[in-house]
């Protein structure tokens, strides 16, 4: 027998030679004994601690050997018990088992018999307690079974995408409650056939497979569009069930709203073709001087002819303007990651880019008058912020009129720095200070008829300005002026 | 024999300018205008023998409705309304001026493709005039 895991024996008997006797030799055949010499310490001792084996003396002065062994099989009913005694009945015997014993030993006994015996009851005790074990695992695998059962139908209940799954006869075996609102379903009811209650396009994806002679093993998706108080996208995926054995057990729907997604599709391929239209204007422009440049038959004077040349190249110049911005707002949307936050001194920032557009400013004849009554800084990326102001203040410039002025004021409000700049220019009617974001964009009138512009300066400011949780506002009267206030949250 | 008035209505000043000249050298009298509603105007005070439209103006529709609003008109039964325009090139929206169902809500002469092939356009002014007044 092992050593590590020697099997345990109490012995219970008030016959001190023999208890001792018997400890030594079973300690011997490699058993840990402990011994009791009366039937209260062995109840104490047998049902503090689980034994493998008890070997329990039927008479004893104290207490009964049954009762010993009954209050131990109630605390421990797999510790196999033995009841010896020298007076051997063959009722004590039919009653000791009857009660739990596993054996009966009558004294005097040799020591091989014991040792026979308690090798069997050993045995005995290890399939107990295996069939304990496998008892035990059963229950937990039961329960957890119970637990993954409830916990799955919990998880499928609460995904927002619809799920319906159909067995190989067209009759629905799950579904979660989205499923109804995307079928257009008050209920579905399981084990029926509900192929026939599917929109078409629906039932037909289902029926490719529950018809196909083969296992199909490919999903398939579908976009309907479906009217309910508005419209809206659904894409639906079939994706089939198989067998363990790779038949075909049934077809499980996913159905997910994609109306969002449609949107923001719509949107691109109107952005999209908003662009291709302001770039082919400026092409078609040029294409048409240069064809007038070019034919004979049209008379031209030479005053005319350079006044084509100017104009096509700033037609070109626009265009190539619209290309940068166009890039401008395409790095945009993917750097956010790539932006190097820095603290700014925003003053400074409008300083310089003041001084860069002297040349305009003085051709313009314009004044320009800076208050910085605060000098708070932000946390950005200089580039972006540089380019915001770029792109007001040059609109300040480009919109004014001659010997017009500019007032650049910085402050604080609130929670935000707040930066004003006010010209003196040709102002917005309201209709058009409504779309001023919008690409694309531009006031026209006979003020801005000669005024060149891309259309995406402040769609690119509103961009940045959004970027940083900021707002902008615009204030404007018509042939008077306007005022753009851009609050930039404190660093 | 008077010069027939043309008006031609775009908001690119470019194109006005060279479609202007372009229809001055084969004998018209060219009119201008650079939105729908400078249209709109210059149509009533002028009754001009011809109208030429940009579809894409301050609205993405500016052109449809000038045009409507003068063939709504009983002068303008007897003159052509032209729309000119690249959008449906761009958009792959493609539309005419052919079916009856078109017709209903478009109402132009014809639609004819941005930039304008001269030729074209005077072909089917031409064309318009003579079927019109015989």
């Amino acid at each position: 027998m092992e050593k590590e895991n020697k099997p345990k024996i109490l012995i219970i008997d008030d016959e001190k030679g023999l208890r001792l006797g018997t400890k030594r030799l079973l300690e011997l055949e490699g058993y840990f004994v402990d011994t009791a010499e009366n039937g209260t310490e062995g109840i104490a001792l047998g049902t503090k601690s689980e034994y493998d084996l008890a070997l329990i003396d039927l008479k004893m002065p104290d207490k009964d050997g049954i009762e010993v062994l009954t209050e131990i099989s109630k605390v421990y009913p797999n510790t196999v018990c033995f009841i010896t005694t020298a007076y051997a009945s063959y009722e004590t015997a039919i009653e000791s088992t009857k009660i739990g014993a596993f054996s009966y030993i009558p004294k005097p006994f040799l020591p091989e018999e014991l040792i026979l015996q308690l090798k069997k009851g050993y045995d005995k005790r290890l399939l107990l307690i295996e069939t304990e074990k496998w008892k035990r695992e059963r229950e937990m695998r039961l329960l957890e079974v119970a637990f993954e059962k409830t916990r799955l139908n919990t998880i499928i209940n609460s995904i927002s995408d619809g799920l319906l799954v159909i067995n190989k006869r067209g009759e629905a075996v799950l579904y979660n409650p989205s499923v109804l609102k995307y079928l257009q379903l008050q209920t579905i009811q399981l084990e029926v056939y509900v192929v026939d209650k599917l929109h078409p396009e629906i039932a037909q994806l289902v029926s490719k497979y529950l018809d196909a002679e083969k296992f199909i093993n490919a999903s398939y998706s579908v976009q309907i569009e479906l009217q309910f108080t508005e419209k809206i996208f659904i894409e639906v995926t079939s994706s089939p069930v198989p067998h363990p054995d790779g038949t075909l057990a049934g077809v499980v729907l996913v159905i997910k709203n994609i109306t969002e997604l449609k949107k923001i599709e719509l949107l691109k391929s109107q952005f999209v073709s908003m662009v291709s239209h302001e770039l082919k204007a400026p092409i078609a422009a040029v294409y048409g001087y240069l064809k007038l440049l070019n034919d004979n038959s049209i008379q031209v004077s030479e005053e005319q002819k350079s006044n084509f040349i100017d104009r096509s190249q700033n037609r070109l110049d626009s265009l190539l303007k619209l290309v940068n911005d166009l890039l401008d707002i395409s790095r945009m949307e993917t750097k956010t990651i790539r932006r190097e936050i820095k603290e700014i001194d925003l003053q400074s920032v409008v300083k310089s880019i003041v001084e860069l557009f002297q040349l305009e400013i003085k051709n313009k004849e314009i004044e320009v008058i800076a208050h910085y009554k605060s000098c708070s800084s932000i946390n950005a990326d200089i580039d972006e912020i540089t380019r915001l102001f770029t792109n007001l203040i040059s609109n300040a410039i480009k919109y004014n009129r001659k010997n017009g002025r500019i007032n650049i004021e910085l402050s604080q409000s609130g929670n935000y720095n707040l930066i004003e700049i006010k010209d003196t220019g040709i102002g917005m009617k309201p209709a058009e200070i409504k779309k001023l974001f919008h690409e694309f964009f531009r006031a026209k009138n006979e003020l801005t008829q000669n005024i060149c512009g891309t259309g995406l300066g402040l769609s690119i400011v509103k961009r940045i300005v959004d970027s940083y949780a900021g707002k902008i506002e615009v204030e404007s009267e018509y042939n008077v002026g306007s005022v753009f206030k851009v609050y930039l949250p404190y660093k | 024999m008077e010069k027939k008035k043309i008006l031609y209505v775009d908001d690119d000043p470019d194109q006005v300018e060279q479609n202007k000249l372009l229809l001055e050298s084969k004998g018209y009298f060219v009119l201008t205008a650079f939105s729908g509603k400078e249209g709109w105007e210059v149509y009533k005070q002028n009754k001009p023998d011809a109208v030429v439209i940009d579809l894409i103006m301050e609205e993405h529709d500016s052109g449809f409705i000038l045009s409507y609003k003068i063939k709504k008109e009983s002068y303008s039964k007897k003159i052509p309304v032209f729309i000119v325009t690249s959008a449906a090139y761009l958009t792959g929206f493609k539309f005419g001026s052919s079916t009856e169902e078109e017709k209903e809500w478009i109402k132009c002469d014809a639609i004819l493709n941005k930039p304008v092939v001269l030729d074209e356009l005077v072909q089917k002014l031409d064309e318009f005039w003579a079927l019109h007044q015989a």
